[in-house]
C-alpha cells in the first residue's frame, strides 16, 4: 500500500495508475503514512522560535499600525463597511453582498469605542474627525487581524517543514507587502479574510502534519484539534465573505485525496476505521463550517431588527418579521366591493399604483404604475363585470353598490372590473405600446374613464388563480388575501396584467412599470391581494397575515438574494481589473485621494512578481515531471523530489483554486480579490526556496545553509527597500512628484503622481488638522489642469466653487434614495436617524401628493445638480449651448438626479457591493 | 473489416469470458487467428442440419443483412408521409431561406457555419426550386417549390444514421443483441425521426456526428495497425468527418474534442512506452496532426470558400462585413463610383473595422445618463443617420462645403478635423465623462452644431495602414485603415460590440478609449460610402480583400452573434427548455401550430430511450466508482483486456455526452431540446455498454428473452408515439392520452 500512496501523493494530477519503476520502491512505511515527514507540532518549537515570533509580530504591529489614524477621512470601501456598523448599531436592514461576521466584528470594536451610528460614511474623504467618529477603533480591528498574518505565516512554514530562516523570510514578506498593508489599514473586509485564509490553512496544514505520520497519530489529541479548528476556521472564512467557499474547495480537495489514500491502506485500515475517519471529517469539516455561517446569520438577524433600506430587496413575508414593518390581521376573503390593494409577487416593486398623471406617449391615459408603500392611491375596489340587482330587480349603478349587499366572494375566472377610488378611474388596457418597452408582445395599462362612467369592455379583467401557488384549498378556488395568487387576464385582448424591473423615467416618478402582456413569464405575471376590506364583512370574519418564514426561511431566502444579487454586479467600474492582470500586478485602486496626498492600492512589485515566478517553476517543474513520470524516469524515488511535488503542489492548488474560478465570474472585480492567493503565492515561494536552499543536493552534495541565508537576507533587504519606495501610498504620506514619477515603473499604475506637491517643504500644515481643510481642499489645484466636470454634492459639507471650472471635485456621495428612486436630502435623511418608522411611512405618502399637486416638477431645483453643460460650469461647452435641446427628453433632464453617479475621472470611488443595495 | 473479429461474427454461442479472450489474441494475429476460429465454426456445424447451416449462413452475413433490414426500417420511419404537412414548419422558415439566399446567390449572414446550408441549397436546387419563396413560418408552399423533394434529401441524412450506429456498436466490441438493441433506439428514436424529416440542419449534424464517432471508433481498433494504409483511411476520414461536422453547427466542435481527448491519450501512452523508437512517436503525432487538425481545419475553410463563391451578390448580410469585401459584391451601392480621396466637405459614412463592427452611427435621442447630449452608436443598418461631413477644425478658417472657390483640400494622416453629423447637424465630441457601459472609456457624443462648440469636437487622423498605396497623406475610400484620436483627451474612438441598453436601441456602444493600442481593430476605421460633387468618382473597390482575412472576420462575426442570442427574462418562451429538462424528458417542443386544421409534429423522444439513456448513465457511473473502490481496497476483479473494453467502449461515450451535454449548461444562450440530440446518441451508446456488461455472464436464453423484451418495448413505445413523428391530423385531443406529463403539450 506503500507504493500506492506514493504514487497517489506524487502524480495526483495526472493519474493514480501503479507504474513499474515505482514498484521497485523499496518500500518504507507498511500504512498510510507519508515517507519524510516528521512531527512539526507549532507548539512544541524551540524558544528561540517563540521569540522570534513575537519580535515578528511586533514588526508586523509597526508597520501596519504606523499612522493608522490617518487619512482621517472616509477611505474607499469604509463607505460601505462603515455605513454597515452605523446600521447594525442602529439595528436597520441591509442587504449586503457579504455575509456578516467581520462586518459584526468592526461594528463590534465600534461599539466598545462607544460609536453611536450617528455616521453615515458616505463620501469617501468625508471628515471623521469633526462628528467624533471612532474609526481608529474601528481600523484596528482589520489592522490587528492583519498583524497577525505574519506570525500565522511563520507558523505554517514551520509546520510545512521549513527552516526557520525561510519562516522568517515568510512573515517579514507578509509585512512589508505593501498591498496587504494597504488593504489592513482600513475598514475593509479583505484583511479578516486573508487572516482567516491564513488560520484555515494553518490549521489544516498541522492537521495534514498529524495525519501524514500514519496511524500512530490519528484521533489524538492534537488530531482532533487540528481537525476541529479547520472546521471552526473554514466557517468563519465562508462567514467574512463567500471566497471562503475557495477555502472550502481546497481543504475539501485534499480531504478527499487524504481518504482516498487511507481506503487503499488495507493493512492498517479496517473499512469500520475508514468510515470513522470519514465521518470525523464530516463532521468537522461540513457540520461544524455550517453551523458556524448559519449561527453568525443568527446573530445578524438579531441585530438587524428595524426596516432599514436593504427592504427592497426581501420579500413581503420577510419584511413582515421587521419592528413596524408587520401588519395587522386583513380579512381572508376577499368579495366583490372590496377595496384591496394588490401587490405584484416576484418584484419588490409594490403595490399596483395609479395616481393623477397622465402617460406623456402612448394613450396619453392615466398611469398606472408599481409603487412601494402604502399609499390611498393603491386601492381600488373589485366590481363585478354586470352591477347587482336591487330587490325591485333594477341594476344599482356605480362602484359602490356592493357596499350594502351581503359578501359575495370572487371565485376563479371571476370577470372583474378595477375602480380606482381616488381618481375613479378604472385599470384599462388596450392595443398601444406601453411607454417604455416597445415590444409588440406588450400593451399598454392605464387608468380610464371618469366619476359616473360605467366603464367599456377593455376594462374587464378575468381572474386567473395559479394554484401550484396558492396557499391552501380554498384559496385555490377563490379569492383570498394573501393565500390566493393570481394572473389578471385583460378579457379583450388575452394579455396577462403584468410589471418587470424597468423604472418609469422621472414623468413616472421612477416608479416600475406596469403592462399588460401576452406571452409574459409567469412570475411577472402573478399578484396577490395585500389588503381587503368590505362594509358588510362582520368583525369577526377569518382572517390572515403573512406567514413567518422562520430563521431558516429567512436564512435561505438570503442567500438567495445575496447571491443574485452579487451576480448582478457587472457594471464596470472605474478602478475594476480582470484576473489575468493580478499575477503581474498591472493596475492598483485609487483609494483616497485628498490634501496632496493618495492612498493607492499597490502590491510590493517584487514580492509580487518574485511570487508568481515561483509558481510559474512549480508548474514548468510539475510539467517536467510528469513528463519523466510517463518515460519511468523514476524521480519520486527520490523523497525530497516526492516531498517537493506534494508539498508545493498542494500549495499551488491552493492559489489556483482562490485565483482561476474569479475567471468565471462576471461581476466587476478588484485587484484585491487575489489577496488571498496572493498569501499562497508567498507560501509557494517560501516553500520553494526552502528546498532550493536547504534540502535539495546536488550529486548528494547538500547545499550550505549559508548560501540560503544570505540569499533570504539580501532578497528580504530588497523587498523592504521596495515597501518603503512605495509608502507614501500605502500611509497616504507625504511625497513629491519627481519621487513618485521616478517609481511608476508602468502607466498602468495609474495613481496620479500630480496630485503630489513638488517639494516635501510645501507639506506645511499638519495632517490631523483639518476641518477647514476639508472646505479647501475641495477647491486645491486641479491634477493635470484637464477640466472635467463638476457635481456639486447637495449637501454643504464640500462645495466646490462654481466659479472655479477647472476645479474637479474630490468628493463623490452615496445617493439616498426612498425606495421608489426619489433622491433624499439631508434633512430627510436626518429624520431616519431617529429611526421613527411611522413618521418614516407617512412622510413618504404625503410627498407623493405634494409631488402630484405640483404636476411634473417631482424634484425641487435644489436636488437637481448643475448640470456643466447648462449651468455654463464648463466654459468651453456651455454658455453658448443656446439650441433647443434635441430628443424626446431635454438635455438638462438627463443630468438630474443621476449624473451624481458619475464623477471625475482618476477619483477614487467605492466598489458597488454595497451600493446596490441603496439604489435599488 | 467486421469479418476480421471472431468476436463478433461468433458472439451468440460463446459465452463472455471466450469472446473476451479471442478478442486480444484476433488483434495480436492481425485477423490470422479470427479466419481460423470462423473455420473452426463452420466445421462444428457442418456436421449439423441443413437449417442450421442456413442459420449459420444468416448469422455469417448478420453484418449485411441485418443493417440492410434496419435502413430498410429507417427509411420508413424517416419518409413516411414526408410531404403530409404543405406549411413552412418550425426552422425550415430560417434554413430554407438560406437555402433560398444560395439559390440567388445573395450574400447573408447567419450564426452557423455554411456547409448545412449549402446542402439545403442544392437540394433546392436538385428540386428545381428558382429562390423565390420567402419561407414565412407557417405559411403554405407554393407549387413551385417541390418541398417534399427537398425534405427527402434532407431525412436521407437522418436514414444514413442507423447503419451507422450499427457499424459503430460492432466497432465497440459490443455483442450482438446490444448491437441490435443500439440499432433499434436509434431507429425508433422518436425525436430523432421527426427532426430528420424537415428542412433542417439537425439531420446533417447528427449523421455527421454518427460518422465521426464511427470512424474514430474504426480508428481505434486498427490501433495495433499503425501506419498500414486502413489505418491512414480511417484517420483521414475521421479528420474529414470532424471538418463536415464543424462546417455544419458550431456544436461539431464536442465531437472534435472527443476525438481530440482521445488522440491526446493515445499519444501519451505512445509516450510513455519506452520501446517505442522517437522517430516512430514522432511519426504519430504528425499523422493525427496532419489528419485531425490541418484536414478539418481545411473542410472547414473549403466550406467557407465555397460560400463566398456561391454568395456572388449584395445581400441581406453585407454590413456584417468590411467594406472591401462588400465592395467586392455584385450590385452593392458600396464603392461604387465613389471618388477615391477624401477632402474637406466629403460627405462620409465610417466603417469600423473590428469583426461584427457597424457604421458610425448618431439619431437625434440623447443619452439618459452622463452628459445627456445626442447618442452616437455603432449600427450596422444602412440609413442617413450613418453619414457624417468633413468639416475642418475650429482654428482653421471658415469653410463652406458647398462654395467651389474654395481650393480642395485633401485630408490624411495628423490631420484635425471636425466630423457633423449630417442629419442633425452636431459634431462628434467627446469629454471626460464615463462612457454609458464601458465606464473606463470616455462618452462619446454629437453636441454644437456648425458655430457652436469647442476644440472638443476636434479629432485627429492616425493612418494605420492602406492596402492601396504607401502614400499617409491622403485618405482613400475602403482602403485606408485610421483611427481617429481625440485631439484635446488624446483618446480613441472606438466601437468594440458592447451593447447598450434599450433606450440605445440595443445598438453598439462607441467609446472613447484611452488606451493608445495601434492594434487594436475596433479602433480602426474606414471610409465605406463616400460622397463629394466636386471629386471626380472613381473604382476603390478594384482592390479584392484576402480570403482569409474575410474567413476570419466572418468567423468572429458569427460567435459575437451567437453569443448575444440570450433569452429576454421577461418574455415566456414556449419552445425554449432548459438543460437539465432534457435527460429525463420533461419537455416536448410543438413544431407548428397547434390547430386543428393543421397537421402537427411534436419534437418528443422515445420515453424509454431518454430515460433507458440517462438512467444508465449514472449506472455507468456507479460502476466505476465500484470498480475503482474495489482497486484502491486491493481487489483486482479486471483484466487488462476488461479495462480497456470498459475504458473505449464505456468511458469515451460518456465522456461523449459529458462533452455535448456541459457547455450547455454554461451557455447563457437560449437553448432547445434539439440540443440534446447528439448527446442523446452517446447515451444511447453507453446504455448499450451498461447491458452488454452487466449481462455479460447471462446465459445466452434469458439473455436473449431480456433483449426481446427491451426491442419490443422500444419499437412498441415508438408505434404508439408514432403520430408525433408522422403527423397529427385534426384535433389534438386524439392523443390526450399520450400526455404522460404536463409538459409535454401534446394537448
Amino acid at each position: 500500500m506503500d507504493r500506492k500512496l506514493q504514487d497517489t501523493l506524487g502524480a495526483r494530477p495526472s493519474d493514480s495508475r501503479p507504474s513499474k519503476s515505482k514498484r521497485d520502491t523499496a518500500a518504507k512505511r507498511i500504512d498510510f503514512g507519508s515517507d519524510g515527514v516528521t512531527d512539526h507540532n507549532i507548539l512544541n518549537l524551540p524558544t528561540s522560535d517563540y521569540k522570534l515570533l513575537a519580535a515578528i509580530t511586533l514588526l508586523a504591529a509597526i508597520v501596519r499600525l504606523f499612522r493608522i489614524y490617518q487619512p482621517t477621512s472616509v477611505v474607499f470601501d469604509e463607505v460601505h463597511f462603515g455605513g454597515f456598523a452605523s446600521k447594525y448599531i442602529k439595528g436597520k436592514f441591509f442587504m449586503d453582498v457579504h455575509p456578516p461576521l467581520a462586518k459584526l466584528l468592526i461594528t463590534l470594536s465600534a461599539w466598545l469605542a462607544g460609536f453611536d451610528g450617528e455616521f453615515d460614511f458616505k463620501d469617501i474623504g468625508k471628515d471623521y474627525l469633526e462628528p467624533g467618529v471612532p474609526y481608529v477603533a474601528m481600523r484596528l480591528l482589520p489592522a490587528i487581524l492583519g498583524v497577525l498574518t505574519a506570525p500565522l505565516m511563520f507558523l505554517i512554514l514551520k509546520v510545512t517543514g521549513c527552516r526557520t530562516a525561510t519562516a522568517v523570510m515568510g512573515a517579514v514578506l507578509v509585512t512589508f507587502e505593501n498591498a496587504l498593508t494597504t488593504q489592513s489599514r482600513f475598514i475593509l473586509l479583505d484583511s479578516p479574510l486573508v487572516f482567516c485564509t491564513a488560520l484555515t490553512v494553518l490549521s489544516f496544514s498541522c492537521f495534514t502534519n498529524q495525519q501524514e505520520q500514519g496511524p500512530s497519530k490519528a484521533f489524538r489529541g492534537p488530531w482532533w484539534l487540528w481537525l476541529t479548528a479547520t472546521g471552526i476556521c473554514l466557517g468563519a472564512t465562508a462567514s467574512v465573505k463567500w471566497v471562503g467557499l475557495f477555502t472550502i474547495a481546497w481543504v475539501g480537495t485534499l480531504t478527499i485525496l487524504q481518504l482516498w489514500v487511507l481506503l487503499g491502506d488495507t493493512r492498517t485500515v479496517t473499512l469500520r476505521l475508514w468510515f470513522k475517519h470519514f465521518f470525523a471529517r464530516v463532521f468537522c469539516l461540513i457540520i461544524v463550517p455550517i453551523g458556524f455561517y448559519i449561527g453568525i446569520f443568527a446573530i445578524h438577524f438579531l441585530c438587524l431588527v428595524n426596516p432599514g433600506d436593504g427592504d427592497g430587496f426581501m420579500s413581503s413575508e420577510f419584511q413582515a418579521t421587521l419592528n413596524h414593518k408587520g401588519m395587522q390581521d386583513v380579512p381572508a376573503d376577499v368579495a366583490f366591493g372590496s377595496r384591496i390593494s394588490i401587490r405584484h409577487l416576484n418584484t419588490q416593486g409594490g403595490y399596483l399604483h395609479s395616481h393623477n398623471h397622465m402617460y406623456p406617449t402612448g394613450s396619453k391615459q392615466q398611469q398606472i404604475t408599481l409603487y412601494p408603500h402604502k399609499d390611498e392611491n393603491n386601492v381600488f375596489i373589485v366590481e363585478n363585470m354586470t352591477q347587482p340587482l336591487d330587490t325591485n330587480g333594477q341594476e344599482i349603478p356605480g362602484p359602490f353598490a356592493w357596499d350594502n349587499l351581503t359578501a359575495d366572494y370572487v371565485e376563479d375566472g371571476a370577470t372583474i372590473k378595477l375602480y380606482h377610488v381616488m381618481t375613479h378611474r378604472r385599470i384599462h388596457s388596450h392595443d398601444v405600446r406601453p411607454p417604455i418597452t416597445e415590444a409588440d408582445w406588450q400593451n399598454e395599462i392605464s387608468a380610464y374613464g371618469y366619476e359616473g362612467f360605467a366603464g367599456d369592455a377593455n376594462d374587464l379583467f378575468r381572474v386567473e388563480i395559479v394554484p401550484s401557488m396558492s396557499d391552501g384549498k380554498e384559496a385555490k378556488k377563490r379569492l383570498r388575501t394573501i393565500e390566493t395568487k393570481f394572473r389578471l387576464i385583460h378579457v379583450m385582448t388575452g394579455c396577462v396584467l403584468f410589471s418587470h424591473k424597468v423604472k418609469l423615467p422621472d414623468w413616472g416618478f421612477e416608479q416600475q412599470e406596469v403592462t399588460c402582456a401576452k406571452g409574459g413569464s409567469l412570475p411577472n405575471s402573478v399578484w396577490y391581494v395585500e389588503s381587503n376590506s368590505h362594509n358588510t364583512l362582520p368583525e369577526d370574519t377569518e382572517k390572515v397575515n403573512y406567514r413567518n418564514p422562520g430563521f431558516l426561511g429567512k436564512f435561505w431566502e438570503l442567500q438567495k438574494v445575496m447571491w443574485i444579487t452579487n451576480a448582478g454586479l457587472v457594471e464596470s467600474h472605474a478602478w475594476d481589473s480582470r484576473p489575468p492582470s493580478w499575477p503581474t500586478l498591472r493596475r492598483g485602486i485609487n483609494f483616497w485621494g485628498k490634501d496632496h496626498r493618495q492612498v493607492y492600492l499597490l502590491g510590493n512589485p517584487l514580492i509580487w512578481w518574485s511570487s508568481t515566478t515561483a509558481i510559474a517553476i512549480y508548474v514548468i517543474f510539475k510539467g517536467i515531471a510528469v513528463l519523466r513520470w510517463q518515460r519511468s524516469c523514476g524521480d519520486y524515488d527520490d523523497v525530497n523530489f516526492k516531498r517537493f511535488d506534494y508539498e508545493i503542489g498542494t500549495t499551488v492548488l491552493g492559489w489556483a483554486l482562490h485565483y482561476f474560478p474569479f475567471y468565471l465570474m462576471a461581476r466587476q472585480l478588484f485587484l484585491h480579490h487575489y489577496l488571498p492567493a496572493l498569501y499562497f503565492a508567498i507560501i509557494i515561494l517560501c516553500q520553494t526556496l526552502d528546498f532550493a536552499a536547504f534540502r535539495f543536493s546536488v550529486r548528494s552534495v547538500t547545499p550550505q545553509p549559508t548560501f540560503g541565508k544570505a540569499f533570504i537576507a539580501v532578497f528580504l533587504a530588497l523587498s523592504i527597500v521596495s515597501f518603503v519606495v512605495y509608502s507614501p501610498i500605502v500611509y497616504g504620506n507625504p511625497w513629491t512628484q519627481d519621487a513618485c514619477n521616478r517609481v511608476k515603473l508602468f502607466s498602468t499604475w495609474d495613481f496620479d503622481c500630480n496630485t503630489f506637491y513638488t517639494d516635501l517643504s510645501q507639506y506645511t500644515t499638519q495632517y490631523v488638522n483639518t476641518g477647514d481643510d476639508v472646505q479647501s481642499d475641495a477647491t486645491a489645484t486641479q491634477p493635470q489642469g484637464n477640466p472635467q466636470i463638476v457635481h456639486s454634492p447637495p449637501s454643504g459639507n464640500v462645495t466646490p466653487q462654481p466659479e472655479q471650472p477647472e476645479v474637479v471635485s474630490h468628493e463623490e456621495r452615496v445617493e439616498y434614495r426612498d425606495q421608489d428612486g426619489n433622491l433624499l436630502d439631508e434633512e430627510q435623511v436626518a429624520a431616519f436617524k431617529k429611526d421613527g418608522q411611522v413618521s418614516f411611512q407617512t412622510r413618504y405618502e404625503t410627498r407623493t401628493r405634494v409631488v402630484n399637486a405640483e404636476g411634473q416638477e417631482i424634484f425641487n431645483g435644489e436636488y437637481a445638480p448643475p448640470h456643466p453643460d447648462v449651468e455654463g460650469q464648463n466654459p468651453e461647452t456651455g454658455g453658448r449651448r443656446d439650441e433647443k435641446p434635441v430628443g424626446n427628453r431635454p438635455a438638462s433632464a438627463a443630468g438630474e438626479g443621476k449624473s451624481l453617479r458619475h464623477e471625475g475621472h482618476g477619483q477614487p470611488r467605492p466598489a458597488s457591493e454595497g451600493k446596490e443595495a441603496t439604489a435599488q | 473489416m467486421a469479418a476480421g473479429n471472431p468476436g463478433l461474427t461468433t458472439g451468440v454461442e460463446q459465452n463472455a469470458d471466450v469472446r473476451r479472450r479471442n478478442v486480444p489474441g484476433a488483434r495480436k494475429s492481425n485477423g490470422s487467428v479470427a479466419a481460423s476460429a470462423v473455420s473452426d465454426d463452420k466445421k462444428n456445424r457442418s456436421s449439423k442440419s441443413q437449417l442450421q447451416s442456413f442459420l449459420a449462413i444468416l448469422d455469417e452475413w448478420e453484418f449485411v443483412i441485418a443493417p440492410l433490414i434496419f435502413t430498410a426500417l429507417s427509411v420508413f420511419t424517416r419518409m413516411y408521409r414526408i410531404g403530409l404537412s404543405d406549411i413552412v414548419t418550425w426552422d425550415e422558415a430560417h434554413f430554407g431561406k438560406f437555402g433560398s439566399h444560395y439559390i440567388k446567390r445573395e450574400f447573408y449572414f447567419d450564426v452557423h457555419p455554411p456547409l448545412g446550408k449549402m446542402l439545403v441549397g442544392l437540394s433546392g436546387y436538385l428540386a428545381g426550386y428558382n429562390g423565390s419563396f420567402e419561407f414565412k413560418s407557417g405559411e403554405k408552399y407554393p407549387e413551385d417549390v417541390n418541398y417534399t423533394f427537398m425534405r427527402l434529401f434532407n431525412s436521407v441524412f437522418g436514414v444514413v444514421c442507423i447503419p451507422l450506429a450499427y457499424y459503430t456498436a460492432r466497432e465497440l466490441n459490443f455483442r450482438r443483441p446490444t448491437v441490435w438493441l443500439i440499432s433499434l433506439m436509434v431507429l425508433f428514436e422518436n425525436s430523432y425521426a421527426t427532426i430528420s424529416r424537415f428542412i433542417l440542419l439537425d439531420s446533417m449534424l447528427l449523421c455527421f456526428t454518427f460518422t465521426t464517432t464511427f470512424c474514430w471508433a474504426k480508428f481505434h481498433r486498427l490501433q495495433k495497425e499503425s501506419f498500414s494504409p486502413n489505418w491512414f483511411i480511417w484517420l483521414f476520414l475521421t479528420g474529414l468527418s470532424i471538418g463536415c461536422v464543424c462546417s455544419v453547427k458550431m456544436v461539431g466542435l464536442f465531437c472534435t474534442a472527443l476525438v481530440g481527448l482521445y488522440t491526446i491519450e493515445d499519444l501519451w501512452n505512445k509516450f510513455g512506452d519506452l520501446k517505442m523508437p522517437k522517430v516512430v512517436l514522432a511519426q504519430h503525432l504528425a499523422a493525427r496532426v496532419v489528419c485531425l487538425i490541418i484536414v478539418p481545419i481545411l473542410v472547414y475553410m473549403f466550406s467557407f470558400y465555397i460560400h463566398f463563391l456561391i454568395l456572388e451578390n449584395s445581400g441581406p448580410g453585407d454590413a456584417q462585413m468590411s467594406s472591401l469585401f462588400q465592395a467586392n459584391l455584385r450590385g452593392t451601392e458600396v464603392g461604387r463610383d465613389s471618388p477615391l480621396e477624401i477632402a474637406l466637405g466629403s460627405k462620409v459614412t465610417l466603417k469600423n473595422m473590428g469583426y461584427g463592427g457597424g457604421l458610425l452611427h448618431s439619431h437625434v435621442q440623447t443619452y439618459p445618463e452622463g452628459s445627456g447630449q445626442q447618442q452616437v452608436t455603432c449600427y450596422h443598418h444602412k440609413d442617413a443617420n450613418n453619414d457624417w461631413f468633413i468639416y475642418p477644425n475650429r482654428e482653421q478658417p471658415d469653410f463652406s462645403p458647398i462654395d467651389p472657390i474654395d481650393p480642395l483640400k485633401f485630408v490624411g494622416h495628423g490631420d484635425t478635423i471636425r466630423l457633423i453629423h449630417a442629419q442633425t447637424g452636431r459634431n462628434l465630441h467627446s469629454h471626460h465623462v464615463s462612457a454609458p457601459v464601458t465606464k473606463s472609456d470616455n462618452e462619446v457624443s454629437c453636441y454644437g452644431n456648425t458655430t457652436v462648440g469647442d476644440d472638443k469636437d476636434h479629432w485627429t487622423i492616425e493612418v494605420v495602414s492602406d492596402v492601396a498605396s504607401k502614400d499617409r497623406s491622403k485618405i482613400r475610400t475602403l482602403t485606408t485603415a485610421f483611427r481617429l484620436r481625440h485631439t484635446s483627451l488624446g483618446c480613441y474612438l472606438r466601437a468594440a460590440n458592447v451593447v447598450l441598453p434599450q433606450w440605445g436601441f440595443k445598438q453598439t456602444e462607441t467609446s472613447c478609449v484611452k488606451d493608445n493600442r495601434p492594434g487594436d481593430v475596433h479602433a480602426h476605421w474606414n471610409v465605406e460610402s463616400h460622397a463629394n460633387e466636386r471629386l471626380p468618382p472613381g473604382n476603390p473597390g478594384s482592390y479584392k480583400s484576402p480570403f482569409i482575412k474575410d474567413f476570419i472576420h466572418l468567423n468572429v462575426a458569427m460567435m459575437t452573434s451567437n453569443n448575444a442570442l440570450v433569452p429576454d427574462p421577461d418574455k415566456q418562451d414556449d419552445l425554449a427548455s432548459q438543460f437539465w429538462q432534457w435527460p429525463i424528458l420533461h419537455v416536448g417542443l410543438r413544431m407548428c401550430s397547434w390547430d386543428d386544421s393543421v397537421v402537427k409534429y411534436l419534437l418528443l423522444g422515445n420515453p424509454i430511450v431518454y430515460w433507458g439513456s440517462t438512467a444508465s448513465l449514472v449506472i455507468f457511473g456507479l460502476l466505476i466508482s465500484w470498480y475503482l473502490i474495489r482497486w484502491q481496497r486491493g481487489y483486482r476483479d479486471l483484466n487488462q483486456a476488461d479495462i480497456d473494453h470498459i475504458h473505449y467502449s464505456g468511458l469515451y461515450p460518456l465522456l461523449g455526452w459529458v462533452l455535448h451535454y456541459l457547455p450547455f449548461i454554461i451557455m447563457a444562450r437560449v437553448t432547445y431540446v434539439h440540443h440534446y440530440y447528439p448527446a442523446l446518441y452517446y447515451a444511447i451508446l453507453t446504455a448499450g455498454f451498461c447491458l452488454d456488461w452487466l449481462t455479460r455472464a447471462m446465459d445466452s436464453k434469458p439473455r436473449w428473452a431480456l433483449y426481446s423484451i427491451l426491442y419490443g418495448v422500444v419499437i412498441g413505445l415508438f408505434v404508439l408515439f408514432r403520430a408525433i413523428v408522422f403527423g397529427m391530423e385534426g384535433s389534438n385531443q386524439q392523443w390526450a392520452h399520450l400526455n404522460w406529463l404536463r409538459n409535454w403539450r401534446i394537448v
